[in-house]
């Protein structure tokens, strides 16, 4: 048997030799698909900054629309806390300093 | 890829950027030639060449934003063409076991007439030998099949073979060296089976 070089290059050398007949062009179809594929997926960024945005509106959205449903509550806890001011015992300790 | 001259490749690139379907149809028209031949000489076994092929015009075009025109643009796409072979040759993480019994009395024949004479092998046993060479090749890591592919198949050199695949030259040669010692091996291995 001869060394391993030679052997593996007198079959590549043959192996070169063996002529390629396949068609070379795109079969019927295959660009069309292809490209509908393609034009059809849109790139993962601009997915992200589209459903990125909307989220965002509709978060701004809902939470206007929790304020807006709680209007009479925050209100009146608002209220609430400036008539307890009187009550707070660094105020009294503030009013009788004076 | 097509000879085609006259095929605005610029032009054809800005209208598929602005999501035109019938210039992506052009393209893929104008390098399915240059991609088919990558795929058909690294083709793994038992994948369906088509598939591969529209694999790499899928990542072609989702990565098409981010070719900036540094390198040609067939060069660009070869490469994509030879990283989703390699990957396809990697997820075959099983080998075909080369065994004597499973050549065929052609490939039997060209390999005794290989191993044993000085002479060239007979063109008619050309298609044999081509064969011969692609089960032998199925033995290799997938990165050396595609060094030696491209090495001794394709006669292309360790520069061309760095560029295409963006490893560096000595990656590459220590890759050859690898692949020829493990062919090296198991033309021993038949040797001995010979012997026996």
């Amino acid at each position: 048997m001869k060394n391993t070089p030679q052997a593996w290059e007198r079959l590549a050398a043959a192996a070169r030799g063996v002529p390629d007949e396949r068609e070379a062009h795109a079969p019927f179809g295959f660009s069309t698909r292809v490209a509908a594929l393609a034009m059809a997926e849109r790139p993962i960024g601009s997915l992200i900054e589209r459903f990125a945005l909307r989220a965002m509106i509709l978060a701004c959205g809902l939470a206007i629309a929790a304020v807006a449903a709680n209007y009479s509550s925050i209100r009146s806890l608002f209220v609430q806390e400036q008539t307890q001011a009187p009550d707070d015992p660094v105020a009294e300790m503030a009013d009788l300093a004076s | 890829m097509s000879d085609d001259q006259s095929f605005d490749l610029v032009g054809c690139l800005a209208r598929v950027r602005g999501r035109d379907q019938v210039a992506a149809c052009q393209l893929v028209e104008h390098l399915y030639p240059m991609v088919i031949r990558i795929v058909r000489a690294h083709l793994p076994r038992r994948v369906p060449e088509e598939d591969l092929a529209q694999d790499i015009f899928l990542k072609m075009f989702t990565r098409l934003d981010q070719y900036q025109g540094a390198v040609p643009f067939s060069h660009w796409v070869s490469r994509i063409a030879l990283t989703t072979c390699i990957d396809q040759l990697r997820a075959q993480k099983r080998r075909p076991e080369f065994r004597w019994a499973d050549l065929s009395e052609n490939e039997t024949r060209v390999l005794d007439s290989a191993t044993s004479d000085d002479s060239a092998v007979s063109p008619d046993d050309a298609l044999a030998a081509s064969e011969l060479v692609h089960r032998l090749l199925d033995q290799l890591k997938p990165d050396d099949q595609m060094v030696i592919r491209m090495l001794d198949l394709e006669q292309k050199s360790i520069a061309e073979i760095s560029s295409l695949t963006g490893w560096n030259q000595s990656v590459v040669k220590v890759r050859a060296f690898r692949a020829r010692r493990k062919l090296q091996k198991l033309f021993a291995e038949l040797r001995e089976r010979e012997g026996s």
